[in-house]
């Protein structure tokens, strides 16, 4: 019975994915390379191993949740109020707004600002939609899956099949970008899944901050949201990347990172997760060579009846490396966040700090935590700490004896908690975070 | 006006403050001293509202209003402030953040002004700049916690304003700037309530303004001038308690 069963639905989903692909094919006109890859990526899923504590198959999880996506943005008036206002909060111009939300919208190609390109181009950076780089930019196609394979899981070979949108970005050698560039998208394709696939290059000696926000207005009830992320952080680069991540409660997100930090190159990833959406599993993995640096900073808001589990491997793999995972989280409602950050320590004189720090809100929200910490070595240096526990009746006390009430009191709490992450923000997007987290402890009250 | 009648505190399940009746008069520094244990930090954190601290009996009035039954906010809004014995560090609050955000709450205050007066005030207690930009008690001394207690007391200039042994923890030149606080709340019209067993910080105000209740066992067993400080430090608690047939 077991067996027919898992056959008929095998059947039934690879057809599924390359009618996907198909449709993916005849839209965009893409190199041979993509599509064969992508055919490559349709063949590996059935045998590709699947670990993930909701979805235990993609496919089937997706056909059984067939609903009526929402209305398609053709243009920037389409976009919803909300997005608008926070792409004014960020300080976008419209022009710019129209280039960066023209980055995935399929139907509105035309809308991306060729004067935008060549500005940056003209800076030494290189930033285009992906669809557009995997043919413009031959360079795309070595770092294009260089990171990862798709027979490494199914959601990975799902993601190599049907990716969609995302963003290339290549900042050239030793340019330094003195301004945060935003890398501000959405989301929106008639698929059940939504799988963007971006790179980031970074070469010898370049500096660039990033801040990537990716929001989805239009995603069809209870989706699947595959993106994948590849780092590559050449000889002492420097890349500081911040991720903002507001899902509705009802899409499961699976993001992916994976990256190689060359000799003396620095990563600094710093993810806002203010609403993870009903689920949220990703197991990030960076490669460190020799005194290079990477640094993993998350804060996590989770809510409602949301799973959250954050993984995150660092490998030390060069003399003098180091690197550092450092979680906050604020766990509310009947939610449940988990946190499993491993630093392997693979060379000499290595160091790696994992820390875990969380505030849970009330009874029935819960969080664990794991750390994990490995050495082949024997001078290198490796610690952890971890403090779960709810907001201090004496430091509640303290502030509203001061006159503030219940909720600004622990609204203050609750930020000054999560502040030593997100200080380093640009002001725009720090007020909005504030505000968000402000709203989301008044839910609670 | 603070009126506390017929009081009875309960913290932890035992009873700490039974009938205690306290109404410090207006216009004077009053002085709560009794020995450790005595229950005068349970009456200053009953008065502010403490949730762990249940009024079991009796009456808390502020200017005519009962407040026993209020939240630690509207206490405070009512007009009571309380300095803490231990002001418990905030992680990640500023200072300035929390002040702002407190003087917000007191209408007609613009935020240059509110900026204005923190620097202002923060002067007159000898906090720096580089302190007032920490977070609330972050690597702060007994001293500098002390002196922050005193100058929210400062910008708030509350009706009553009970300080819960603003001199232990303190170095000398932190004593005086906090006696110099006292004396200008004093000035502004605010009732002050000190809770001390040692008599050193009154050795740097008027002892013409202070009036002192020798307090033990949650009770206060007399009430008197500025010579029962010094009499108690000559002979100790117990003898004075003994003396005055007080125990």
């Amino acid at each position: 019975m077991v067996a027919i069963n898992n056959l008929k639905t095998r059947s039934f989903d690879k057809t599924g994915i390359e009618k996907q692909i198909e449709e993916i094919v005849d839209r965009n006109d893409e190199p041979n390379w993509v599509t064969d890859l992508r055919y490559r990526a349709a063949n590996a899923y059935d045998g590709a191993p699947l670990d993930d504590p909701v979805i235990s198959d993609p496919l089937e999880f997706l056909t059984n949740h067939k609903e009526t996506p929402a209305d398609r943005i053709k243009s920037l008036e389409d976009l919803p109020e909300e997005t608008k206002a926070l792409l004014d909060k960020l300080g976008i111009s419209e022009l710019e707004q129209r280039a960066i939300t023209g980055l995935t919208i399929q139907d509105d190609r035309e809308m991306i600002d060729s004067s935008f390109r060549s500005q940056w181009e003209e800076r030494g950076v290189i930033v285009a939609p992906m669809e557009d780089a995997v043919k413009e930019y031959p360079e795309v196609r070595e770092r294009f899956s260089g990171l990862f394979t798709p027979e490494e899981s199914k959601l990975l070979a799902y993601h190599t099949a049907i990716w969609s949108g995302g963003i290339f970005l290549r900042v050239k050698e030793g340019e330094k970008i003195d301004i945060p560039l935003h890398l501000f998208f959405l989301i929106q394709q008639e698929g059940l899944a939504q799988a963007p696939h971006i790179i980031i290059w970074a070469e010898e000696g370049s500096e660039v901050q990033l801040v990537e926000g990716c929001t989805a207005p239009v995603l069809p009830k209870t989706s699947l949201h595959l993106d994948m992320t590849e780092l590559y952080i050449e000889e002492d680069a420097r890349v500081d990347l911040t991720v903002l991540q507001n899902w509705p409660e009802y899409v499961h997100t699976r993001p992916t990172q994976r990256g190689t930090i060359e000799e003396g190159g620095e990563l600094s990833i710093t993810t806002v997760g203010l609403g993870p959406g009903k689920s949220n599993v990703t197991d990030p993995q960076y490669w460190v060579e020799a005194n290079g640096r990477v640094e993993i900073n998350s804060i996590t808001l989770s809510k409602g009846e949301s799973l959250v589990d954050l993984g995150g491997s660092i490998y030390l793999e060069g003399d003098g490396s180091s690197g550092a995972n450092n979680s906050k989280g604020v766990i509310m409602d009947n939610s449940r966040t988990i946190t499993r950050g491993v630093i392997s320590a693979e060379a000499q004189e290595t160091k790696g700090h994992i820390s875990c720090d969380a505030l849970v809100m009330n009874d029935g929200a819960r969080m664990e935590t794991y750390p994990g910490l490995s050495s082949s070595v024997d001078n290198a240096e490796l610690s952890h700490e971890a403090a779960i526990g709810k907001i201090k009746e004496e430091e509640l006390f303290y502030l509203m004896s001061r006159g503030l009430d219940e909720e600004e009191a622990t609204q203050l709490i609750v930020q000054g908690f999560v502040n030593p992450v997100i200080e380093g923000l640009p002001n725009g997007f720090l007020d909005e975070v504030k505000q968000i987290i402000d709203l989301s402890v008044q839910g609670e009250m | 006006m603070l009126k506390a009648d017929n009081l009875g505190v309960k913290a932890n399940g035992t009873d700490i403050i039974n009938a205690l009746t306290f109404n410090p008069a207006e216009e004077r520094i009053h002085v709560i001293m009794g020995p450790n244990g005595s229950g005068k930090s349970t009456l200053s954190r009953a008065l502010a509202g403490h949730p762990n601290y249940e009024i079991t009996g009796g009456r808390i009035e502020l200017n005519g209003t009962d407040i026993t039954d209020l939240s630690p906010t509207e206490i405070a809004k009512s007009g009571l402030i309380l300095g803490f014995q231990h002001p418990p560090k905030v992680e990640g609050v500023g200072i300035k953040p929390f002040l702002r955000k407190v003087l917000e709450a007191q209408d007609g205050y613009s935020a240059e002004e509110i900026d204005e007066l923190i620097k202002e005030k923060g002067e007159a207690v000898g906090m720096t700049e580089e302190q007032l930009n920490r977070n609330i008690n972050e690597g702060f001394s007994g001293g500098e916690r002390k002196r922050l207690e005193v100058l929210q007391g400062l910008l708030l200039g509350p009706e009553v304003l009970i300080l819960d042994e603003p001199d232990s923890g303190v170095d000398v030149d932190s004593l005086r700037v906090i006696a110099a606080g006292i004396e200008q709340l004093y000035e502004n019209g605010t009732t002050v309530v000190i809770i001390t067993h040692y008599g050193n910080l009154l050795n740097h105000l008027d002892e013409e303004k202070i009036t002192v209740h020798l307090f033990q066992d949650g009770e206060i067993v007399t009430t008197g001038d500025s010579s029962l400080v010094r009499e108690i430090e000559e002979k100790g608690f117990n003898q004075v308690f003994r003396e005055c047939g007080c125990n």
